[in-house]
Order: C-alpha cells, then structure tokens, then sequence
C-alpha cells in the first residue's frame, strides 16, 4: 500500500477512535449528572423552577427514563448541537447561542496565549543553548515562581497593577490610564493581553515547556544523525527543525487541558465574558444546561485537538503510521 | 610516500567523570596519506571513537580535548584545528568552565565548516540512529549529491542518488530511495549511511566501528563492500574496528590502542606475515585471529 | 556545582515540606473559633511581635487563619496523593502486564477519564453532588490516574524485556510478586513519588482556587488559604498583608512540594541507574 492510503487509514483509524472517546466522555459526563442524590432534577434546576419547566429538563436530560435509554436520548439531542436553553442566565436562549460565541473567545485566548508560551519557551530554549549550572541561579527562581497557580498570579497581578495606577493617580494623573481595563467591562482587548500574560506566567506553565523544549533540542543537538549531517557539511537547522516539529505539537497539545483549566479562573478574575467566566456564573445560578454544553464543549475541544496533533504526527513522522496506533 | 591528509600529534581528551577526572585519549599520534587506508584497532573503550570525533572537531565540551595538534590538509594547504587550545584551557583553570567551552566548540565548528564534507566526512557505528528519521534515504542522499555537485539539475540529482545507492550494493535502490531509516534493517542502514558519506565524494572517509551491531554475515558483506569501493578507486580512508581480521583484511597500516594509547604501529603486512617484535596485547590479538572460528571469544 | 545546586533545592523545599506537614499536622489540635476571633478594635493592624503576619479586616490574626488553613486541604491532599498513586500504580501495571482485551479496556478507560478537563469536570461535579473538599480531592485523584498509570506502564513495559526480570520468571518467581515488588516497588517508586506530590499540589490548587471563588470551597468565617487572598476584593489596595501572606504560602507550598518531588525522584533515579 502507498504511503498516502496508510496515512489515510491511520487518520480514519484516529477520527473514529475520537469519536468513540468523545461518546464515552459524554457519558461519563451523563451518569454524574444522574449520580445526583435524591431526585436528580431538585438537584440541576434552580429553586422555585416551575413545575412545566421541570418536566422539560426531565425530558431534555431524560431522567424520566433508565440511564441508558435517556443517555442515549441526550446524545442524539446533543450531539446536533441541542443542549436545551438557558434557565437562568439569558432565560430562553439556547445554550449554544449563550455559549458558543463565549466558547470561542475563551479558546482563542487559551490558544493564543499557549501558542505564545510556545513561542517564548522556544526563543528561551535558542537563546541559554547548553544547560550550565550558573543558568540554574536564574532558572531555579524561575520555577519558583512559575510555579505559581495561574488565579494568585492574576490576583497577584491585578493588585501589582492597582498599586502601579494609584500611585499614577497620586502623582497628578488624574484619570485611570486609558489602557485600564480591569475590573470594568470594556470592548477593550487589554484584560485579553493581561489574562493571556498571566496564563503564559501561571500554573508553572512556561518553565514546564521551556524545560521540556530545553530537553528535547539538547538531545537533538547530541543525536548521531546530527553529528553525521554536520560531518558530511550540511546545515544541521532543517534537520532539527523538522525533528522538531513532533515535540512541540505533542507539548502544545498536552498543555491545552492545564490551560483550559486555568483560563476558567482567570476569566473570572479579569471579568472576560469567555466561557470559563459563563461556567463559573452558571454553576452559581445552577443554570444547568449551560453548565452541562460547556461541559461537554470543553470536553470536546481537548479531543479534537488531540486529534488534530495526532494527524500532525503522522504527516511529520512516518513511524507513527507504521506504529499504526 | 604520497601527501598528507591528516596528522594528529599527541592527542589528549579527558573527562571529568564522579571519579574524577580521567585521560581517554593519552598521547596518540597518527597519520593518513593520500591514498592509504589506516586501520584503527582497540578493544571497546580504548579511545577509538573519542579519537575519530576530535578530528572531525565533534567532541563537545566537559574538558573535552586537551592538547595536542590535528592537522587537515586541505590541498596541501595544513589546517590545525586545535590552534588556541592552550590559551582556553589556561584561561580555563582548573573549571570545567563551560562559557569558554562553549565559545571554543564554536571557533572548532567554524575551522571545520569548510572541511566537513568536502575533506572528510563520516560513517558511525550505529546506522540506525546515523540517519535522519524523518526523511527519506533518498533525500539524504540527494542532500549530499547537492553540495558535492551544485551544478546538478534536480533530475540529475535524483538519478544520481540511486545510481549511489546502487553502488552500495543496494538489491532496490530506486525503492530504498523513497524509504524511512526506520523501514530498513540494519545492514541497509549502513548501505545508505556509506552512500549518504561517498555521494559527498570525501578525500578521507572516517568509518568508526561500521560493522559492529550487525549480524555476522552482514557484517561480512558491509566489510566486502568497503573492500571494493576501495579497490574501485584509491580512496583514503580511516577504518577503526575491534575486529582484527576486518582491519587486516582493508587496512595498509595498522595502529592498536589500549587504555587511550597506542601499543603497537605496523603495516597490515607486516602484522600478517609476522615479521618483527609484537606488543604481547597485539600478539594476543594476533593469535585469537588465527584460532578457527567458533573458538573465538565473544571479543 | 551541578550537584550542590541540586542539593541546595532539594534541602529548600524538603524543608518546605517538613514545615508544611508539621503544621499540618498541628492545626487539628489548636482550638480556633472563627467567631470569636473578630474584633473590630484591631482592624487591619500592620505585621507585629502580637500579630506576626498582621490582622484582616475583621481584627482576626492572619497567622493563625494561616495555620488552621492548612486543614482544609492537608489531608485530603495526601489522602487524594496516596489514593492516585496507588490506583494508578496499580492500572499501570495491569496495562502493562496484561494483553488482550483487559489491557485494552484498561488503556481505553485511562484515555476516556484523561479527556476530561480537570477543572471544569470538578466544577460540573461540584454542581451536582454536594460540595465538600473531600469529594473534590477524590474526584482529582481519579482525575490523575491516567497521568500516574501512563508512566507506570511506560516502565513496565521497558522493565518486562530486561534480563534480570526475565531472570526472576525463569527461577519461577510469581509474576505478581515481580510485577507488584521488583517492578512497582523498587523501580517506579520515583515515579509515584513524583506524581503523589503533583496530586497534593493539584489538591491545593484546586482547593484554593475554589474558595477563592467562594462557591464551592471553604465558606467564611472558616479559614482557608484562597478565601484569604479572596479578601483583596474588599480591601482593595489597603492593607497587603491579610492576602499577600496566604499567597505566598500557597506559591512557597506548591512549589516547594513540586520541586521536592522532582529533585527527591531525580535522585533515586540516578541510584538506580
Ligand atoms: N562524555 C563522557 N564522559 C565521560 N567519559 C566518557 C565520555 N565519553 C566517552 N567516555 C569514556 O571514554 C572512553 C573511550 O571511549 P570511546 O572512544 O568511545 O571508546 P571506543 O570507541 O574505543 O570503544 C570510554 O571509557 C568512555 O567511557
Ligand atoms: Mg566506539
């Protein structure tokens, strides 16, 4: 078979097994919202819920049937798309129409702020070279403080830059600095800025892939077949660029979840009306199906972004497709 | 006697192990002419492979090499590579100070660039990890082609590249052409590594230990394979093994270490037929020769 | 030099360790009634020989909210270290050993429970069944499983070719025993000792994290660490100290337990090499 079919079947292969994975998340998602103690609808509807409204949610969540039959009534809802409408937070919108546009710049802001992370760590990893012990008089408070959980780093921040603006005040400026966003709502893209500086700072998240792509370039630099292109005069730079490739899109994809976690609480901090600020609302008014659509919308973005490394593995490495995992 | 290609003089390389620092290369001093075929012959550890790396300026740092003098001719022209040397290991100290090492691989790298290739290029020991995993033999060895013919149209390139791949004695060069490191045995590994080295037509072909790894009867063919490409043309060549019947049999002249030193020089003939006082190692290596195969030890 | 560096980490943040579990292990058994803590005479009264770490806005003494705060996530941390480390222990090992469809169910199950996103998964649980620091450190360490039985696995299977393991099955040693003493015990304990104190540091984090959000985690007036720093929101730029402190505690201790884990496994591994 040609290299192209194989690679066609291992994409298949992946797509299908995300697919299944995404099914099984769904339902693990699914019978928790049944393990509910007592009557599982008193538990996902907010009090004083009319009793109309009620019997919909049962019928939306199927609860009035066996777990299995009613999951599989909520899949074929969900999986098109229909998680119900809003009870609470916007009563009547459906929670795609509350959620998605939220849901897409809180993945933009997660995306970016990773895909700059990856930037950062790799310029990191260009400019020290070599590991030496000196470095680690740098690297060793680096961690520290990186290690820092990405919600005290936003507190952290927000209050360095309160304290940067009231002496400003004091000094005789006599308004906030335009750029000044936080805690106000604004149109403004600098709590984006502010929050993407915090996840890149937070959660040991830089120095975590600085290190990895430290380890990952040294030992490409010390490989054989780099000592062999160097020996026979070639540029070594294609060569460990295209090496790599693999270990940057695995590590991009492998801290998207620490991420997604993150951005949940610094959305909450900055007020960004992103979706981790939207679930946070939710749970606290117990408007379900929110809660649950972005449940499942997270879910399903850490699969698909799986997948979408997984293929890139494959185009990039041929022994993936002959691993044929 | 033709001209030189290559002459080291007095090599030392240490390293700094948790036991301390320790000599690997002691003084050794040898020499390739244009033409001649030398053996290198040493059990594992002996500084065979720390000796091939220093010439081809690939011994990174933590000390690392500490005296002596590497000359590459480069049409007659000496080239030194370890000029300066001294003056950064006494700025060194005592410190495995790695700044200055760093500063001296790079200097190293930049007196090798011209040379890497053109003057000698490279074969190592294990073939598996000597090729690029993400790219096909083929392109490897196109790669090679290029910067030894820059003149080549694309086409020409790619024919040239299986016509080499050919000529190591490939059964299918024009599908080994499209394949991955990892899609081939070993053997055939080796095969393309030897073409990616030749298709970069070196004065001096470096091959540490390129049968050590293989099987036995592949080892043998790998072996009869060097055999006629040397033949083919007179190639120089720097053939280090711990297999003495191997560098008899390709080798002009035979230098033997142990413990980092040299302990023994002599040509292959001589070695063969016996004339002349022997270092008792070299004796003992001689006489293991000579048993019957099966009897040998695992060495 | 390498080695001192490393020696002079794994002294700092063993002893951030030391502390942490020494406090620990103190707070259940001072008696503190947030009630009767407040007073209003002694307001956000500056770090002092009374107050080491200052007073919060209610009058209360920073250091001892400090110190009982630790209860909230101690140990359901180290339970949730220890419950994670052992059933991922024990999942690595049988998808390392195991073949066929056990194996396959038991990967299938790892990969399923490792797409969830941990902190939106806990939130969504939190939602449902009753809040409680318990139920979200239990739900974190099954959350972690995935993570500890990959690396175990991963070792596993490099161990189950090497000679001297399958010297043990031909002197006919049972395969649990190999499996459970001389692969698990001795070659994967740096391993589990680096995941357990992510486990605990996740705890923490997430611990934290909660109450500091204020729905699900520690309620005033009982102390916790993130309902401290969440006092920012109502003293604004005042006083740094009722806030500044419990950061800092929370940074110093998930680092500290981050690094000792690391540098501790570090050097077991370099023993065993
Ligand atoms: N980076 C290093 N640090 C310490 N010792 C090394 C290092 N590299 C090689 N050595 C030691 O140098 C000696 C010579 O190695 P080598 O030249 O590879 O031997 P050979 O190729 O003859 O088998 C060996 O004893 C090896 O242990
Ligand atoms: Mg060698």
């Amino acid at each position: 078979m040609t290299r192209a079919s194989l690679l066609l079947i291992a994409a298949l292969r992946r797509t299908a097994g995300g697919l299944l994975l995404l099914v099984g998340a769904s339902f693990v998602i699914y019978i928790t919202i049944r393990s509910a103690p007592g009557d599982a609808i008193d538990a996902i509807s907010p009090m004083g819920t009319p009793p109309e409204v009620k019997a919909k949610l049962m019928a939306e969540f199927g609860l009035d049937r066996d777990p299995l039959t009613g999951y599989v009534a909520w899949l074929s809802r969900s999986a098109v798309g229909d998680f119900g409408e809003s009870l609470v937070f916007a009563p009547g919108a459906t929670v795609m129409d509350v959620g998605l546009p939220a849901f897409e710049r809180t993945l933009a802001l997660a995306g970016l702020a990773l895909a700059a992370c990856l930037v950062l760590a790799l310029l990191g990893a260009l400019l020290l070279g070599r590991p030496h012990p000196r470095q680690q008089l740098v690297t060793g408070p680096l961690y520290f403080v990186t290690a820092a959980p990405s919600f005290v780093v936003a507190v952290l921040f927000a209050q360095g830059m309160n304290w940067f603006v009231h002496t400003y005040v004091e000094q005789g400026g006599y308004e906030t600095p335009p750029w000044y966003p936080i805690p106000i709502y604004s149109e403004s893209w600098m709590p984006y800025l502010f929050a993407g500086i915090v996840l890149v700072a937070g959660d040991g998240l830089f120095t975590d892939f600085l290190n990895a792509v430290r380890a990952e370039l040294q030992g490409l630099r010390n490989a054989q077949f780099i000592a062999a292109v160097r020996a026979k005069g070639a540029r070594t730079v294609s060569h460990i660029a295209r090496n790599m490739v693999v270990p940057l899109v695995s590590g991009y994809a492998a801290r998207l979840p620490i991420v997604l976690g993150g951005v949940v609480i610094v959305e909450y901090i900055f007020t960004l009306d992103g979706a981790g600020y939207l679930l946070l609302e939710a749970a606290r008014e117990r408007d379900f199906p929110i809660v649950v659509g972005l449940s499942v919308l997270f879910t399903a973005t850490i699969i698909v972004v799986n997948l979408l490394a997984d293929i890139v593995r494959a185009l990039v490495d041929p022994r993936e497709v002959a691993r044929g995992g | 006697m033709s001209a030189p290609l290559l002459a080291v003089d007095d090599l030392v390389i240490e390293f700094d192990t948790q036991a301390g620092r320790r000599r690997v290369v002691d003084g050794v001093s040898f020499g390739v002419a244009e033409g001649e075929v030398l053996g290198i012959l040493g059990e594992s550890g002996s500084g065979k492979t720390m000796s091939t790396l220093a010439v081809l300026g690939l011994v990174a740092g933590n000390p690392g090499v500490m005296g002596g003098s590497i000359k590459v001719f480069d049409d007659g022209q000496p080239r030194e590579l370890l000029e300066g040397l001294g003056r950064v290991i006494k700025r060194r100290g005592d410190k495995p100070a790695r700044k200055n090492d760093r500063r001296w691989q790079r200097l190293v790298f930049r007196r090798m660039k011209p040379l890497w290739g053109r003057v000698m290029t490279a074969v190592f020991q294990n073939p598996r990890h000597s090729l690029d995993p993400l790219m096909t033999v083929g392109a490897q060895v196109e790669e090679s082609v290029r910067l030894a013919e820059p003149a080549l149209s694309k086409a020409e390139v790619g024919a040239r590249a299986v016509d080499w791949l050919a000529r190591v004695q490939m059964t299918d060069p024009s599908r080994v052409h499209g394949s991955y490191a990892h899609e081939l045995s070993g053997g055939m590994c080796q095969r393309a590594m030897i073409a990616v080295a030749l298709a970069r037509r070196p004065r001096l072909l470096i091959a540490d230990e390129p049968t050590t790894g293989l099987d036995t009867t592949v080892r043998a063919e790998i072996v009869a394979l060097f055999k006629e490409l040397l033949a083919d043309r007179g190639r120089s060549m720097l053939y280090i093994s711990h297999d003495i019947r191997e560098v008899l049999y390709l080798a002009d002249r035979v230098i033997v270490m142990r413990h980092g030193r040299i302990v023994e020089e002599a040509t292959a003939a001589d070695l063969k037929a016996g004339v002349g006082r022997r270092d008792p190692y070299t004796a003992s290596l001689l006489a293991a020769a000579e048993l019957p195969v099966g009897q040998q030890g695992a060495a | 030099m390498e080695a001192k560096a490393e020696r002079l980490g794994l002294w700092s943040s063993g002893a951030v360790v030391a502390v942490v579990l020494l406090l620990g292990v103190v707070a259940p058994f001072v008696a503190y009634d947030p009630a009767s803590a407040v007073d209003y005479d002694q307001q956000l009264v500056g770090p002092s020989a009374a107050h080491w770490f200052g007073t919060d806005g209610q009058g209360r003494d920073v250091a001892i909210r400090l110190l009982k705060g630790i209860e909230a996530f101690f140990l359901p941390g180290l339970l949730a270290g220890l419950a994670a480390t052992t059933l991922g222990a024990l999942a690595g090992a049988i998808a390392g050993y195991a073949e066929g469809w056990v194996r396959s169910a038991v990967l299938g199950l790892m990969q399923l429970i490792d797409t969830l996103p941990r902190l939106v998964f806990i939130i969504l649980v939190c939602t449902i069944l009753n809040p409680s620091i318990s139920l979200i450190a239990g739900v974190a360490a099954v959350l972690f499983v995935p993570n500890i039985a990959t690396v175990v696995r991963r070792k596993v299977e490099a161990l189950a070719s090497e000679d001297y393991i399958l010297a043990h099955i031909a002197h006919g040693f049972r395969p649990t025993r190999i499996l459970l003493y001389h692969i698990i015990w001795l070659q994967c304990r740096p391993l589990l000792i680096r995941q357990a104190t992510y486990v605990f540091g996740y705890v923490l984090f997430v611990e934290t994290a909660l109450s500091y959000l204020g729905d699900y985690g520690v309620q005033e007036p009982t102390p916790s660490w993130g309902n401290m720093v969440a006092q920012t929101r109502e003293l604004a730029g005042a006083a740094p100290w009722p806030w500044l402190f419990p950061a800092l505690a929370i940074v110093i201790t998930i680092s500290g337990f981050l690094a000792f884990g690391n540098l501790l496994a570090r050097r077991e591994e370099e023993a065993l090499r």
